[in-house]
């Protein structure tokens, strides 16, 4: 029972963290694992949407609003960390560019060598 | 009063404003980029007398420290915004005749993004803005890399992408972790702190930043996509990326070292052993190559494991050793990258052995490219001599059996870069038929850079003493980092 009390107060802790540590690693396998370069630019998607649930998560408080004392009485300890969102939102638009560049240049490689299978695309020895 | 933001400002502004110069004139755009880093290197130069005094912080949107996002503009930062704004000169003046075909509007673009990105790197005070500015240089240097269109560049630029940007996700898995531990992102307020928190919980925010940018520094295990990219971009892009690039991401790796986490002997035991673990896999990867360009692109990794082997020694000489031999790298490797394209572009391939009588077609570049390679091999008077010559001397300054065999090994790298540079300086001159053919030299928009550089090669080399006190403030800046904090944060 206390074991039971334990895990569930860890996870009620770190449940944010190992979520987007597990979409970390998810990406990371696909980028490893996967040959076709589709896949691969999606495992890169994966990873950096857990980059910036994690951004997220470190300044998160459960039940807290936004930083702006709109009502008089506002807990200023009750509010959310604004810096990591504002964070998130650079580093969102930045992993949409790489996105796009990599998306336009597997259409490239699709022109030259008919294939997508990074297996065998192999001219600058991969 | 010179603001050190109008080095990141104009640039960039410039950068965006190029198509609508384009509307005006299609043949003025490829002069902007010579415009702005004519701009940007009077503008350096005026602040170096300053910051050797001390450094200039700016802050920008006028809060208080620490919760500021700044400028630090201290020796170190002057030093290389100058030698970027030098570099990006010679190259963009060397460029208004070599890109002629392809999309010219997006590579002057691209470009001025790429340098004013490093710009950014070299001066921010801020570890969030740190990885902007670097996501700028390395997005634009995927494209740049693709910017041929051809099979190999699209290629190489998929491969470095890949690698680049999950590099860039541990970089900021890094950023957050810090910012989770010490609830700010200013350097000096992270570095002010560092101790209150326990070595362990500290040490994993480090490995994933020093791998983030390790890849972009070109660092041994995350270096392959380097040899591609380098070899398949157009020589002027070769020229930047070998000479800024890899620079810029070194310089953040020991701004990170240095001046965050203020290392402890351990991290600079793995910094020796990793650099010459670089050093040696880089030279004798390129003593195998036959690609002029792969083979300039490896000996750039050799020289980059030199460095890193530097920064790891720690002493102040070391450190300014260090620094020197980065300057000594940017301006021959561009050099060698420069005279390199139109020999590519004269005999219509990268094998070394086609290039036999080229000393006597083309004997300007020919000149300047061996000038390059003696300076990057460390024969005197070039300045590569003196930059190697202190890193080792502050190496057996140590009085160690360790530090011995380590130079040694140095050594060793350094007569086998000797070997394949010499095999290639034959080449040029004393291979090939005897009779004497057709001269049909560079135009001479490219040969004028060159020779700023060999003359820059052999001046700085022959009269190094105004540059060592701009590099000795510039280690102390690295070395004492308490003094940094203590500047930055009042």
């Amino acid at each position: 029972m206390n074991l039971l009390s334990n895990v569930v107060n860890f996870l009620n802790n770190y449940l944010y963290y190992i979520g987007a540590f597990g979409l970390v690693f998810i990406g990371l396998c696909i980028i490893l694992i996967k040959r076709n370069l589709i896949k691969v630019i999606i495992g890169l998607s994966i990873l950096d949407t857990g980059v910036n649930l994690f951004l997220i998560s470190v300044g998160y408080i459960s039940k807290g609003t936004a930083p702006i004392f709109s009502k008089p009485g506002l807990d200023s300890a009750l509010m959310v960390d604004p810096v990591p969102q504002a964070l998130v939102l650079t580093a969102i638009v930045i992993g949409v560019a790489v996105l796009a560049l990599a998306l336009s240049l597997a259409i490239r490689l699709y022109h030259h060598y008919g294939t997508l299978n990074l297996r065998k695309i192999k001219e600058q020895r991969w | 009063m010179v603001n050190p933001v109008l080095l990141i400002v104009v640039p960039l502004g410039l950068a965006f404003a190029l198509p609508l110069f384009g509307l005006i004139s299609k043949k003025i755009i490829k002069f902007i980029p010579v415009v702005a880093f004519i701009f940007n290197l009077v503008i350096s130069s005026l602040l170096i007398p300053r910051v050797l005094d001390h450094p200039i912080i700016v802050s920008i949107g006028g809060f208080p420290p620490p919760f500021y996002i700044n400028l630090v503009a201290g020796p170190v930062g002057i030093l290389f915004s100058t030698l970027i704004a030098l570099a990006g000169l010679l190259v963009s003046i060397y460029a208004l005749g070599y890109i002629k075909e392809g999309p010219e509007e997006k590579y002057h673009i691209l470009y001025l993004l790429l340098l004013t990105g490093a710009t950014g790197v070299v001066l921010t005070g801020d570890i969030f803005n740190l990885f902007v500015f670097f996501e700028i240089v390395c997005i634009s240097s995927y494209s740049l890399v693709a910017y041929m269109g051809d099979k190999a560049g699209i290629e190489s630029a998929v491969k470095y992408l890949i690698q680049g940007s999950v590099g860039s996700s541990f970089l900021l898995i890094g950023i957050g972790l810090l910012y989770g531990l010490f609830g700010t992102l200013n350097m000096a307020d992270i570095a002010q702190n560092i101790t209150s928190i326990s070595p362990l919980s500290v040490f994993v925010p480090l490995v994933l930043i020093i791998t983030g940018l390790g890849v972009e520094a070109a660092i041994f295990p995350l270096n392959s996509w380097l040899p591609d990219a380098h070899s398949s971009a157009p020589s002027s892009i070769s020229a930047i990326l070998s000479g800024i690039a890899i620079e810029v991401g070194l310089y953040a790796v020991v701004r990170v070292i240095f001046t965050i986490f203020g290392g402890s002997s351990n991290i600079f035991m793995f910094l020796l052993f990793l650099g010459i673990l670089t050093l040696l896999i880089g030279e004798m990867s390129a003593f195998s190559q036959s690609n002029i360009k792969r083979m300039l692109a490896y000996s750039s990794i050799g020289q980059i494991g030199l460095i890193v082997f530097a920064f790891g020694i720690a002493t102040s000489h070391a450190v300014t050793g260090g620094l020197f031999q980065l300057v000594s790298h940017t301006l021959a490797k561009a050099l060698l990258f420069l005279a390199a394209g139109y020999m590519i572009h004269r005999t219509g391939s990268m094998d070394i052995s086609t290039f036999e009588g080229i000393g006597k077609r083309m004997p300007f570049t020919s000149l300047a490219f061996t000038v390059g390679a003696f300076s990057i091999v460390g024969l005197p008077p070039f300045v590569g001599f003196f930059s190697k010559f202190l890193i080792i001397k502050s190496a057996l300054a140590k009085q160690d059996v360790l530090f011995i065999v380590l130079v040694g090994l140095v050594l060793l790298g350094t007569v086998i870069e000797g070997a394949y540079f010499f095999r290639v300086v034959q080449v040029l001159y004393f291979k090939g038929e005897k009779v004497n053919p057709v001269r049909k030299e560079a135009p001479i928009i490219a040969l004028i850079p060159m020779f700023i550089l060999v003359a820059l090669v052999i001046g700085i080399g022959l009269y190094h003493r105004f540059i060592t006190i701009i590099l000795n403030s510039a280690a102390l800046e690295l070395l004492n980092r308490v003094e940094y904090i203590r500047s930055v944060l009042g």
